[in-house]
């Protein structure tokens, strides 16, 4: 059942990371347009926090290809994790930091300039 | 046509749709049951508390905002999402829709009692109002965005 959802681990290509590196001046981020990656930065930008779990269940991708986008938008500093255990569990809560919001809103601004909504 | 970013308008906008989705799905998905219901009742016995004589409003009122305090932190452990006090996913819409039926029930019961002698049903019936205007406008917006 998982096996549709893993072909989105294609989109990851070291490609990507090396774009974002080198984000365009007009704020689209070719790591944050992926599809998937996009989701995950659309719902992080909004909440203080998700749990890994939740947010599993949020976007409706398998375990392994979320590890996969997480870790690239780990590598570029746009997302941080902070492991804490509760119900003698550990879970992963993932926050975007402060570059990762910023070059997500500068991303969802040349959308919409592309659009043409500005 | 051509952007910087090699991508048309079509498939900008396509991507502008994920992205409200997303944030729509964050806002509205996850939330037990139990929270529609809690809330509804605290908002319920806040609007009528409110309307009671001498300091029991006042008394009421704290005890609720304690209360609700308490269920959105709970809740927000049970979901996963922490959207912090000050902001949060809904957008100011989804406020309105969710709060403004209720806040007009507020309004309109306090007009009321000013302007009437108080009775011992106006109280109940604001509780009852809130508490169904909340409660079904949560657990409806929320099973939506379950579906989505």
């Amino acid at each position: 059942m998982n096996a549709p959802r893993d072909t989105q681990l294609n989109e990851i290509e070291e490609e990507d990371i090396e774009k974002a590196a080198t984000a365009a001046e007009d704020g689209f981020d070719h790591l944050i347009h992926a599809p998937a990656r996009l989701r995950i930065c659309a719902t992080l930008d909004p909440v203080r926090e998700i749990e890994f779990s939740a947010l599993l269940t949020l976007l409706d991708l398998s375990k392994s290809a979320l590890s996969k986008h997480i870790s690239a938008l780990v590598d570029a500093g746009y997302v941080t994790q902070r492991r804490a255990v509760r119900d003698t569990r550990q879970r992963v809560w993932l926050r975007l930091t402060a570059t990762g919001r910023s070059a997500y809103r500068g991303h969802v601004a040349a959308l919409h300039r592309i659009v043409g909504h500005i | 046509m051509e952007t910087p970013g090699s991508i048309d308008v079509t498939e900008a906008a396509a991507a502008l749709t994920v992205v409200r989705r997303s944030r729509a799905r964050v806002a509205w998905s996850g939330y037990p049951a139990w929270y529609w219901l809690a809330s509804g009742t605290g908002l319920g016995v806040g609007a009528g508390g409110t309307l009671l004589p001498d300091w029991w409003g006042m008394v009421i009122a704290a005890a609720v905002v304690v209360a609700l305090i308490r269920v959105a932190v709970a809740a927000s452990r049970a979901r996963g999402v922490c959207e912090g006090w000050v902001r949060g996913a809904m957008t100011w819409r989804d406020g309105l829709v969710l709060y403004g039926p209720a806040a007009v029930v507020i309004l309109a019961t306090a007009v009321v009692s000013r302007s009437v002698s108080w009775s011992p049903w106006l109280p109940v019936l604001a509780a009852v109002l809130v508490f169904l205007l909340f409660t079904i406008a949560g657990l409806t917006l929320s099973a939506r965005a379950a579906r989505q």
